[in-house]
């Protein structure tokens, strides 16, 4: 036998000992466990980030994003607008330098599909409290379908640098239950 | 040893090249490490606990797809 | 221009006088490298930690993108540079392949550094370490990391010539050492890494010059295949120092030649797959493509690392029963040379590369996990486990050895060096613990300002990320106590240190 820095002599491809023989096995073992759990999560889990992927023009995004900004407003804050979609519509959300448009009033347990882009550079989608986070990218369009299963006044925190503002931008998502009065909602947070 | 500030493997190094027939017949070199055996499953354990723990985290958060 | 050998007196090594030379200056531009990298990343953590909140904005992303630049790129390559000259001349009895070409590598390298070291101070390159286009900085930064990379790329293959030429000159018999064929394995992955930073740099510099287009999502695709890329030169050279570091200090034997060697060969089959670790929730590519390329082909490449994390603590066990240490289970573990910084370095790097490191990776490297760990603190606080408690805490236990027999100086301020790895592993080992857990709230990484007081809206975080903002800035102060120890003892040692005593050891 011979250490990591002599020259070994002879040949060298030999049987391993049983002890290290096993633990490749198991380590391989494992190895497959990790690879089909992701398979297997698009099968019956919830939470996965396939979506519905486009390349798209960033003016053309954000022309879009003022159409369904105009055809759902319901009100305005810090100069955003905030916008009431109805259930199982398509939904738009781009990130600008540095603020997100518009801010989003949805109802808990209906799906929407989030269209997510950015008009300038790219920016991070994190969804607080919640903790899910998308990578927005300039030039794509990331429609992902989206079920809020609870409610509540969230925050849209850019968590790519996007430059020196990066810090002030931050955006707002509401959620409210139908079964509950929504008088509350989309007031002061 | 008068060298001070020089690592023990430089002052006294270990013995490089055991001799071989310390370790085991021709097929079987390597065994004996029921230490590292102990410290190796400790490590999966850790890596299953630490894995499965994060699929749960991840399932409380709103449905996507 | 050959050179003269001399004959180490310790280990009975010829050491090609080039070696030696390009060994010290690749060394000691690393260090400098480290120095300015660890400076920065005082200044960042003290300005995470809200409640001293240091810099400006404007200047916390600037330290940030010199921190990132200096750590990753300028001390990691650096030093990587110097551990292929090691393994390949000084471990094969072996002359430098072409010393001229190498001192032009060198130089070129050091140009390439300056130019990007002076856009970033400049202010012309506030970018951060990825640089995603369309963030623009000034061309002269591109630039600047394409000279580099040229340099680098030219380092590596004078290593691969310099095995030919040792093969050719039969300087040794038999195959090469193990720690040589790891080498090898880096430097492989480094040609692989490189050919990606050429796709994208050069690209880039055009776009900067307004000549052509880069399309962001292509940017990067292509850029971290140079950037994850890059870490996986930094395991292998880091494993290949696990089993010099283990052959130094017990003499740690390998098992099995074909085992160890086979794992490497599996970082270079796979790990050019990873760059899609960083992309699993970009729009760009599709649930297949992000799940064969994120789990490398089934994992194949964590395997070669659980089988590293079982050959070297194995070896070293081994070696240790044949030098007698073998009553129970753990005596070659309770009398090992706990006291030599190389042997510590050893056992910490490998403990906090695995089980921080090592686990945090593979989990928010799955398809799925990435949606709550992107972007957040769990990123950093995983990769400060693997490249910073892991390759960064190997290589400084490597200098301890490095120093002694290539600069043929004793160490200075021993006893200082012999806590200096407790201090960096505890203390890095605090801050990737710490960093991991706030980043589970989803505190964002690359972050000025989270209590977003200048912000349209209030977002509160939970009075725990406080807390452990603290605690992780309190690991990192530690850890920075632990690295200028390694600065002053390795600077101290080269340039004011006892010379060893010549012909044969003590």
């Amino acid at each position: 036998m011979n250490t990591g820095i002599e020259s070994p002599q002879g040949v060298w491809w030999k049987p391993a000992h049983r002890t290290e023989r096993y633990w490749v096995i198991v380590a391989f073992v494992w190895c497959i466990v990790l690879f089909a759990m992701m398979p297997l999560w698009h099968l019956k889990g919830g939470q996965n980030p396939s979506g519905i992927r486009h390349k798209v023009d960033p003016q053309a995004f954000m022309a879009r994003t003022q159409e369904f900004i105009n055809a759902y407003q319901v009100g305005e804050e810090n100069g955003i607008p905030i916008v009431e979609p109805p259930p199982g519509s398509d939904i738009y959300l781009i990130g600008v330098m540095w603020s997100w448009r518009p801010t989003l009033r949805l109802q808990k347990d209906a799906e929407y599909i989030l269209h997510i882009s950015s008009l300038d550079v790219n920016h991070g989608f994190n969804l607080y409290p919640i903790n899910v986070n998308f990578q927005v990218v300039p030039g794509y369009d990331y429609g992902l379908r989206v079920t809020p299963t609870e409610a509540g006044d969230f925050r849209i925190i850019c968590n790519e640098f996007c430059g020196i503002g990066h810090h002030l931008m931050v955006g707002r998502v509401i959620v409210v239950d139908d079964t509950q009065t929504t008088a509350s909602a989309g007031g002061v947070p | 040893m008068a060298l001070h500030g020089v690592p023990q493997g430089i002052v006294s190094p270990p013995t490089s090249t055991p001799r071989s027939e310390d370790a085991g017949d021709e097929h079987g070199i390597g065994g004996r490490t029921p230490g590292t055996v102990i410290l190796v499953f400790v490590f999966l354990l850790a890596f299953v606990l630490y894995y499965f723990v994060n699929w749960k985290l991840l399932s409380f958060v709103w449905r996507i797809g | 221009m050959n050179g003269s050998f001399r004959t180490c007196p310790t280990t009975g090594l010829k050491v090609h006088a080039q070696a030696d030379g390009l060994i010290k200056a690749n060394a000691v531009v690393a260090t400098v490298a480290l120095l300015i990298g660890g400076i920065a990343a005082v200044l960042v953590m003290l300005t995470r930690w809200q409640a001293i909140h240091l810099l400006s904005a404007e200047w916390f992303y600037r330290m940030l993108t010199i921190h990132g630049m200096n750590m990753l790129i300028f001390f990691i390559l650096f030093f990587e540079m110097a551990v292929l000259y090691f393994a390949s001349a000084v471990l094969l009895n072996s002359r430098v392949a072409t010393p001229r070409l190498a001192w032009f590598s060198f130089w070129l390298m050091v140009l390439g550094t300056v130019i990007v070291e002076w856009t970033m101070f400049a202010g012309k390159a506030d970018v951060l370490f990825t640089s995603y286009v369309p963030l623009r900085a000034t061309p002269w930064y591109y630039l600047g990391v394409i000279l580099f990379a040229v340099g680098a790329l030219l380092v590596v293959c004078i290593f691969f010539a310099t095995l030919v030429v040792a093969r050719r000159e039969k300087t040794y018999t038999g195959s090469v050492p193990l720690v040589t064929f790891g080498a090898a394995t880096a430097a492989i992955i480094a040609v692989i890494t490189l050919g990606h930073g050429a796709a994208i740099y050069i690209p880039t510099f055009l776009w900067s010059l307004d000549l052509m287009h880069v399309d962001a999502q292509v940017y990067r695709l292509v850029w971290w295949g140079l950037g994850h890329s890059s870490q996986q030169i930094n395991v292998a050279a880091m494993v290949s120092v696990w089993y010099l570091l283990g052959a130094f200090t017990v003499g740690a034997v390998v098992l099995n030649e074909k085992i160890s060697r086979t794992a490497f060969v599996l970082y270079v089959l796979f790990i050019s797959m990873a760059s899609a670790h960083h992309l699993l929730v970009d729009p760009g590519m599709g649930p297949t493509w992000k799940v064969w390329n994120t789990s490398y082909a089934m994992y194949l490449a964590v395997l070669a690392s659980m089988i590293h994390g079982f050959t070297v603590p194995a070896g070293v066990e081994l070696g240790q029963r044949l030098r007698g240490y073998a009553k129970g289970l753990f005596e070659w573990l309770r009398k090992a040379p706990w006291g030599d910084p190389g042997f510590s370095s050893l056992i910490f790097s490998i403990i906090i590369f695995g089980f921080v490191g090592g686990i945090t990776g593979v989990t928010f490297g799955t398809e799925q996990i990435n949606i709550i760990a992107h972007n957040t603190l769990r990123i950093p606080g995983h990769f400060h486990a693997t490249v910073v408690a892991g390759t960064a805490l190997a290589f400084m236990g490597v200098t301890y050895y490095v120093i002694p027999l290539i600069f043929r100086k004793q160490i200075a301020f021993w006893p200082l060096a012999k806590i200096q790895p407790y201090l960096f592993a505890v203390g890095m080992l605090i801050f990737s613990v710490a960093m991991t857990f706030a980043g589970t709230f989803g505190a964002p990484r690359r972050h000025w300002d989270m209590t977003f007081s200048q912000a349209p809206y209030e977002v509160q975080f939970s009075p725990a990320v406080d807390l452990v903002m603290g605690v992780m800035a309190i690991g990192g102060l530690i850890a920075a106590v632990g690295g200028a120890i390694y600065i002053l003892v390795t600077v101290w040692s080269v340039f004011f240190g006892r010379p060893m005593p010549e012909g044969g050891q003590a």
